[in-house]
């Protein structure tokens, strides 16, 4: 049953990033499935977010990570069945959950039946589905986005004797969308979920979608006119459907696929949340402020995704040279730690598992410009595993409780898809659910009130901001508006207690109210507004004239 | 506590602000707007290239400039309300800015900044001239590094100069601070130089602010106190020295602020001095690198041969007072001379300033009138100087060090006579 | 004979008398002594009680601070303690002399006694004035020659001369209309002589602004030079 039509239901929702694979196991195999997700989806619902988002669920040989899809239109038999999906998208509408699935449209797995059949012979109809070449010298220009493992964006194909081009791992051919089958193709499929009634798609590696010669084939215009298609005809068949590109660029390039509101309905804002983990450690708002005011306007149907860490590498590409280094240096000393340009860790073992910097980061997730996600176990605090490889060892199981493998699954441990955290300070026995759920002190209960306050108003998801600068550079302060609403937000970056003088003349005669606790600070005057706060200490103050 | 009184509220919001620091420059400037746009840039880029993750602060201590100076540095900011500044930095970089006084203070500038870094908790604090045109980035790593990274107390700047510039410390502070406290420290008043937060405190902290001397010479003071304390001290070259304004450099009160300084600084350490008799090489950070010094202007030497004499004529009853009869005639012989045979040989001179010292010491007159007796003299040794290294140029400015070297052994020679005169004349 | 006795009882009378008159002066000789001698001892005491009170740092401090210490070095003086007691011991002993000598029924004298003790706080005071008179000229003659000196002046001497003297000369007019002594011809004499502006002059080439008045007399002479180059070394 498909969730009350809310054209713009994005902007104030609360994403929350799941993996099947990851969430839980109803059947005992090891292995997370629909089933098993489903079965916990109450909690979803208490924690209060208003969307989940999985990651790919397609059938895949799984060296991507299910990025490498094999099938577009079944399910995972690991995961269940085509039914167990619409059972799931049943309960989670049913709690007001709505459903976000992953669609990987640049390229395929190589062990799709598409690049079989192209690779089968040179004048195969489906020759044309992927990107061929007798040399490997095209599209010099193009950048190596997986640079610890590929060395060409060019493979040898050695049974039809020819390159094939692929952006990232050699085993994930490109898609040739100049090809107007594979665009048509690719519609049926989208529109295959769509008809199941998913809310939104989050499009993988959009910028890549065209190749042109003399170009680093990113971002070219030919990718924005198969975007606005797929716009123009979702608007018509499946309105309230929501777009989100994934696409790691600058604010500047990113602002492209917004378009004039006929592109990406979101996209992520890669650039700030490096810049918010060295904000934090350079105890200086300066790299926070200073992303956001290269950020440029988007249109006003649109939003920014907004994230703290997700399934991938904390992605370093979006930093100058000296940024990286610092961040290498205070965030993953151990090399091991370190992934492409990016270092694979999760937030709390980021923040040195410290309860007050978890916080604010969290505060300042929920309160600036955009659309807040929860990567899956970092609302209860889970730790990494960085002996696994490439990223996995932040795709661990979910804790649920301190019993058998964290009540992720009753298989035996060793037959689990991932070893489970275990060591004493982020393990299962010390964080899970459970636990958490019974202190109203616990991490997990701090986040459910900070999630119900950020929902107690539209300012955050809609409001405009405006940057306040007072002298003290180890206070981030900004004042987000929407109509007569005005929420006026402070954070300390700093581990010690600061003094901070704030210019709020314009806001003369309010008094403000800390939304957490509701209590009433002094009203202001002509004076700056001195606030004392204690280490990493952040408000949030609804502005009241009475 | 010296800085309660000193700091005003305003300037300690802007600390406030500021926060703590582990590196703070400090520009004491009075009417320098000509020159601290370079100055300015090469701190900042000195900042970002040396220490980009470290907290670092420019404190700017002016004395009531007309020209806007202050107006200059603030603007040089980098922050997030100046992001039009086309510079990448990590941090954001206060500069910030202070009146002292409506006069300038050279002295109560460096407290001010002193007082700044002491309050700012920082590791380092490095003071710049504004009229240091020819800084490059470097100097900032060349001063603060040792403070910052290998733990020195006090880096002491070493320059190369215009062949004649700096003769009042090559003949008379280098040579007498070496006898006396017995370490080979070039440059004990320098308008550069670099304080780790230790010793900044320790001198704010101590007693010796109720004395005059430090008032008005506080770099030499800050000097002395490292070299008589137990700290580490270093010294780092740090390139071409641009030629100093002379408009500032009247030599009356550039001996009141380090001949005096100094020789006010020996009653209070006689102790300590009184037992050193060689003198220990400082360590030196960074290589002297080879550029080439511009030829100095001509001099008139006639007129330092003539204004010599003269004083030596005229100065004859307060000389009495101050100096022994021996070294009074040997005075009158000197004087005597034609300027082709003019010599005021080095034993002369050192004799001659140990003994104005061991009279500034007694307070046989006043003593302001003690320092302005040595300028007439000291134009004779400067004299001297000048003909001895007549023929040494730019390269083989080895003769120049040569002679320098050979007039501190005779301070340190005489040192005994020092101390004679000072056991005499209690 | 009778002659005889008469002198002889002439002289025995005399004798007499001056034995009676002896015995009549004579306890009062002893008291007067014995005042003197009280009055040296209590001097004395005072001299020691002021030479310590004044020998003590904090007092060595505000002499030297003030410059006196510089100024009694100068005119080869002992230290100011030892001048202000040796001062004190003086006035204290002179005044119990004199006291003893009261006590002898001596009507000149006492009248001379009477007029001195009068005279005696005028005569300090004008003591005073020559005293630093001659501290000040020579202080400010010396400032005048070094500053001539350094600004490379021709006749340095005979500048430091006329201050020397100007200010000696207001000092002993000072002196003398203190102790009444030739008022007017001092007066009119040191008005004629020295104008007020003349002593203003000095004072302020001597005085707070002697540094400003140096650098005046330095740029005045420099500017008039133009191929002096020797300031152009920087001496740091």
């Amino acid at each position: 049953m498909p969730l009350k039509r809310e054209a713009s239901w994005y902007k104030d929702a609360i994403i929350y990033q799941a993996h099947v694979r990851a969430f839980n196991d109803s059947n005992g195999d090891g292995i997370g499935d629909f089933q098993g997700l489903a079965q916990r989806l109450d909690y979803v619902q208490d924690l209060g977010v208003s969307a989940i988002w999985l990651m790919p669920f397609f059938p895949s040989p799984l060296r991507d990570d299910g990025y490498d899809i094999s099938d577009y239109k079944s399910v995972n038999p690991t995961y269940g069945n085509l039914d167990d999906f619409k059972k799931f998208l049943a309960i989670a509408h049913d709690r007001g959950i709505r459903v976000i699935i992953e669609m990987v449209l640049n390229h395929t797995s190589d062990q799709h039946p598409w690049f079989q059949e192209s690779r089968s012979s040179r004048d195969n109809p489906k020759r044309d589905w992927y990107v061929w070449s007798d040399v490997d010298t095209k599209y010099r220009g193009t950048r190596i986005i997986f640079l610890d493992t590929e060395m060409s964006n060019w493979a040898w194909d050695p049974i039809s004797k020819s390159y094939y081009w692929h952006r990232f791992f050699s085993h994930q051919p490109d898609l040739n969308y100049d090809n107007p089958q594979v665009r048509e193709e690719m519609w049926n499929v989208m529109k295959f979920w769509l008809d199941l009634g998913i809310d939104g798609f989050r499009l993988d590696a959009v910028p890549y979608l065209i190749e042109r010669e003399g170009t680093n084939c990113e971002n070219l215009p030919e990718t924005h006119t198969i975007i606005r298609d797929l716009r123009k005809r979702i608007d018509e068949e499946f309105p309230g459907t929501m777009l989100l590109a994934e696409a790691n660029q600058w604010p500047a390039d990113l602002r492209q696929y917004f378009g004039n509101g006929d592109e990406f309905h979101m996209a992520f804002h890669f650039p700030l949340m490096p810049r918010m983990f060295m904000g934090l450690r350079l105890e200086d708002r300066k790299p926070i402020t200073e992303i956001l005011q290269q950020t440029p306007e988007i249109p006003p149907s649109c939003q920014w995704c907004l994230f703290l860490r997700n399934h991938d590498e904390l992605t370093l590409e979006m930093v100058t040279d000296i940024e990286r280094d610092y961040m290498y240096d205070i965030y993953a000393r151990d090399k091991s730690m370190r992934l492409n340009l990016g270092i694979r860790r999760r937030l709390a073992p980021l923040l040195d598992n410290d309860r007050r910097r978890i916080e604010v980061m969290n505060g300042m997730l929920m309160s600036l410009p955009g659309t807040p996600i929860i990567y899956y176990g970092d609302e209860i605090g889970m730790g990494d595993n960085i002996n696994l490889g490439d990223r996995n060892g932040v795709r661990t199981p979910m804790q649920w409780s301190g019993g058998w493998n964290g009540g992720f699954s009753a298989a035996d441990p060793e037959s689990l898809y991932s070893p489970p955290i275990l060591n004493p300070v982020y393990g299962y026995p010390a964080v899970n659910v459970l636990s958490q759920k019974r202190t109203e002190h616990s991490l997990l209960s701090w986040m459910k009130h900070l999630i119900q306050t950020r929902r107690s108003t539209h300012v955050f998801g809609s409001g405009s901001i405006e940057f306040l600068h007072p002298a003290n550079h180890r206070v981030l302060a900004y004042v987000r508006q929407l109509e007569k609403e005005t929420v006026l937000v402070v954070n300390n970056l700093s581990s010690a207690a600061q003094a901070v003088e704030l210019d709020l003349r314009r806001y003369k005669g309010n008094i403000l109210i800390e939304m957490f606790g509701r209590n009433i600070f002094p009203r202001i005057g002509d004076l700056p507004y001195l606030l004392t706060m204690g280490p990493y200490q952040f408000y949030w103050f609804r502005l009241r004239r009475i | 506590m010296a800085e309660e009184t000193l700091l005003s509220d305003d300037f300690l919001r802007q600390l406030i602000n500021v926060g703590e620091v582990d590196i703070l420059v400090g520009l004491p400037t009075h009417n320098n707007a000509q020159t601290i746009e370079p100055v300015l840039r090469a701190i900042q880029a000195g900042i970002l290239k040396c220490f980009p993750r470290e907290r670092a602060v420019i404190i700017n201590a002016d004395g009531g400039s007309h020209d806007g100076t202050p107006d200059l540095v603030t603007g040089a900011s980098i922050d997030d309300v100046r992001n039009v500044l086309k510079i990448h930095t990590l941090r954001t970089l206060h500069a910030i800015t202070t009146q002292y006084a409506h006069t300038p203070d050279p002295a109560l500038a460096l407290r001010t900044i002193l007082a700044a870094a002491d309050l700012l908790r920082a590791r380092a604090c490095v003071v710049i001239s504004p009229t240091s045109t020819t800084i490059d980035p470097d100097w900032l790593q060349r001063l603060a590094r040792p403070v910052y990274n290998d733990g020195f107390d006090l880096v002491s700047p070493l320059y190369r100069r215009q062949k004649f510039e700096g003769i009042l410390m090559s003949n008379l502070l280098y040579p007498m601070t070496r006898a006396v406290y017995g370490y080979r420290i070039h440059e004990p008043f320098a308008s550069e130089f670099a304080v780790s937060g230790h010793l900044v405190s320790d001198f704010l902290n101590s007693e010796i602010w109720n004395e005059e001397w430090v008032r008005v010479g506080t770099e030499v003071s800050l000097t002395v106190m490292a070299l008589t304390g137990k700290y580490r001290t270093c010294q780092s070259f740090l390139g071409t020295k641009a030629h100093v304004d002379r408009s500032s450099s009247d030599l009356v009160v550039a001996m009141r602020r380090t001949v005096g300084t100094l020789f006010a600084s020996l009653d209070r350490n006689r102790p300590l001095w009184s037992t050193i008799n060689d003198s220990k090489s400082v360590p030196l950070v960074g290589t002297p690198s080879e550029t080439e010094e511009p030829e100095p202007e001509r001099i008139d030497r006639k007129r330092l041969w003539e204004m010599f004499a003269t004083g030596v004529r005229e100065l004859e009853p307060v000389f009495r007072t101050i100096l022994s009869s021996t070294t009074l005639a040997e005075l009158q012989r000197i004087a005597a001379l034609e300027l082709t045979e003019f010599q005021y040989p080095a034993g002369s001179w050192a004799t001659t300033v140990y003994e104005f010292a061991a009279s500034y010491h007694n307070a046989v007159i006043s003593r302001d009138h003690i320092l302005q007796a040595l300028v007439p003299l000291y134009r004779g040794r400067m004299l001297t100087f000048l003909l001895e290294n007549r023929s040494s140029s730019g390269k083989d400015g080895d003769k120049m060090e040569e002679n320098v070297e050979a007039l501190c052994g005779e301070f340190e020679r005489l040192k005994p006579h020092l101390l004679k005169l000072w056991a005499d004349r209690r | 004979m009778r002659e005889r006795e008469i002198i002889v009882a002439e002289l025995t009378q005399a004798w007499q008398e001056l034995v009676r008159g002896f015995a009549h002066y004579l306890p009062r000789l002893v008291e007067m002594l014995i005042v003197a001698f009280i009055g040296w001892m209590i001097a004395y005491f005072l001299k020691l009680l002021v030479r310590s009170i004044l020998g003590m740092k904090k007092f060595s401090k505000l002499s030297e601070s003030a410059g006196t210490t510089h100024f009694l070095h100068q005119m080869a003086l002992p230290t100011a303690p030892e001048l202000v007691s040796r001062f004190v011991f003086w006035v204290a002993w002179l005044g119990f002399i004199l006291l003893g000598v009261s006590i002898l029924p001596i009507v000149a004298l006492q009248d001379y006694v009477s007029r001195f003790f009068f005279f005696l706080p005028r005569l300090f005071v004008a003591l005073l004035i020559l005293f630093f008179g001659s501290l000040v000229a020579g202080f400010f003659s010396r400032a005048a020659l070094l500053a001539a000196v350094n600004a490379n002046f021709r006749s340095s001497r005979l500048l430091s001369f006329a201050i020397r003297v100007m200010v000696s000369i207001f000092a002993i007019s000072m002196a003398f209309e203190v102790l009444g002594v030739a008022e007017q011809t001092v007066l009119v004499f040191f008005g004629a002589v020295f104008g007020a502006i003349m002593l203003g002059l000095a004072l302020a080439f001597g005085l707070g602004g002697k540094d400003l008045a140096r650098e005046f007399l330095e740029r005045k002479l420099s500017s008039s030079k133009k191929e002096e180059k020797e300031d152009e070394l920087s001496p740091l």
